[in-house]
């Protein structure tokens, strides 16, 4: 520690911070320990699950597989960004109004992966959703309710409407 | 080459501890001093959804809008055993405990009530937080008020109830009893599947489940019970496997390597729901948990063995396992 920490900034949910990071440290860890947004949740810590996916320079990652110092000159997006602290986002209104929570755990990553493929594409297929969101595992669910949550936002948000 | 079939299972659930094991849940209710309704109770919401459940049943019984229910959960302090989230139990143990402990602080209000009005029973009734008298609606009295008056007059609006059903052991030379389990849950499920008979690879393209829930007091959560425990059932008919070496050694402890289904292994899924009132239940309601996945696999085995007359009687049915199969059937044996 101390004498080879990088520092790094990095824009997370539209505000810049200027860190210390030691070289080892998980860009998991730099939201959950440090900036204290515990909404990106850690499942497997190897990129298997999904859990952890935040957007990266409108990319989806599993923050468990980025280092903190990857991040430098990034623009990130994690769960606490998707509504205003006021009002949810609209694809978390629709996962609520679909039942597609159910334990929650999956959930904050399935919310910034369909925000992914909605930014890609207002108007996606059954498919292209479930290709979507295949990088995130649930146990509860199902999917079914993710993906129809999903379909519920496309529409909400001005998307929608073709059932291809 | 691929070949579809069509396969068919049932599950028969007896929920609850059952078996003579002590089983039983407590919960206590009461009307705070502003006019919100306060629900205690320990079962534990792992996000299937028992909370939810309790919340409706109260509201129900007390007329008062779900969004007035406060819930206190699952702390020693202040709750008694709710038993545990498991065997299926939740929604009929909690449920009618909860409802159970309703109906007692129901009349508690109304005891009060017909003192302050000089009327009985049916000439009051409840509706939107208030008790309201029939035919002098203006002279109705919201819960907040009737609590400053209890307190006023050292009384309390609040009851504590349980739900404490007696269950007998099974004779072990034939496993029959008196009462096993309180109820049982019926849930039937039927897939459709394609096998490509050249790599064993099997995909499930389409699934109806029928559970038999008695009464589904939130259906939408009936539905994602059926469909996350679907899910499950295909992982354990196709993929799911702990493997172990000749040392005991788990072969394959990650995501990666012990498989489950992702959002492109499981089908668009039709949930029908069977509504057949169970008498001992809260509104009639039964579990869901466990048997949502249980009729899934033998469904989806069934299914291969429609399509292409193999039988697997091990899980899961992996392609290995299917294309050896394939291959016995082929040279005759």
């Amino acid at each position: 520690m101390g004498d080879n920490r990088l520092m790094i900034k990095v824009t997370v949910n539209d505000r810049l911070y200027e860190l210390q990071v030691d070289p080892e440290l998980r860009l998991v860890d730099l939201l959950r320990d440090e900036l204290g947004l515990t909404g990106t949740k850690e499942g497997c810590g190897k990129g298997e699950c999904g859990a952890c996916t935040i957007i990266m320079n409108g990319k989806t990652v599993n923050s468990c597989m980025v280092l903190a110092f990857q991040a430098d000159g990034s623009e990130i997006l994690t769960i606490e960004g998707m509504g205003d602290g006021e009002e949810l986002h609209p694809i978390q209104e629709a996962f609520i109004r679909q039942g597609a929570v159910q334990c929650g755990y999956c959930t904050p990553g399935m919310v910034l992966s369909a925000k992914a493929i909605l930014d890609k594409n207002p108007n996606p297929s059954e498919e292209e959703i479930r290709k979507g969101i295949s990088g995130n595992l649930c146990r509860c669910t199902g999917y079914q309710k993710i993906v129809d949550a999903i379909k519920d936002a496309a529409e909400v948000m001005g998307g929608g409407g073709d059932e291809r | 080459m691929k070949k579809r079939g069509v396969g068919i299972a049932s599950v028969m659930f007896g929920f609850g501890y059952g078996e003579g094991f002590p089983d039983h849940s407590t919960a206590s209710i009461r009307i705070k001093p502003d006019g919100r309704v306060e629900v205690k109770t320990a079962a534990a919401d792992v996000g299937q959804g028992v909370l939810t459940v309790v919340s409706q049943i109260a509201a129900e019984i007390l007329g008062v809008p779900v969004e007035s229910i406060d819930l206190v959960n699952g702390d020693t302090a202040v709750t008694r055993s709710s038993g545990s989230t498991s065997a299926t139990r939740q929604t009929f143990f909690t449920g009618n405990a909860v409802m159970n402990t309703a109906q007692i602080l129901r009349s508690i209000i109304f005891d009060l009530a017909v003192k302050v009005y000089g009327k009985t029973y049916p000439e009051l009734y409840f509706e939107n937080s208030c008790v309201v008298p029939h035919g002098a609606e203006e002279k109705k009295i919201s819960f907040a008020e009737l609590a400053k008056i209890a307190a006023e007059r050292g009384e309390k609006l609040e009851a504590e109830g349980s739900y404490f059903p007696i269950t007998t052991p099974p004779d072990p030379s034939n496993g029959q009893g008196e009462r096993v389990y309180v109820s049982y849950t019926f849930v039937t499920t039927i897939a459709e599947v394609e096998i490509d008979l050249g790599t064993g690879q099997v995909e499930v393209i389409r699934m109806v489940a029928a559970p038999d829930v008695g009464q589904a007091i939130h259906p939408q959560n009936v539905e994602g019970q059926m469909e996350g425990g679907s899910a499950q059932g295909i992982g354990m008919a196709l993929m799911e496997e702990i493997l172990f070496d000749e040392y005991g050694t788990l072969l394959n402890p990650n995501l990666s390597t012990y498989l489950i289904p992702t959002s492109l292994d499981v089908p668009r899924m039709q949930t029908v729901i069977v509504e057949d009132e169970e008498p001992l239940g809260p509104f009639g309601a039964k579990g869901i948990g466990e048997p949502a996945m249980i009729s899934t696999a033998p469904a989806i085995i069934n299914a291969i063995y429609n399509a292409c007359g193999v039988r697997i009687k091990e899980l899961p049915a992996t392609p290995e396992k299917i294309l050896r199969e394939l291959k016995k059937l082929a040279a005759g044996n």
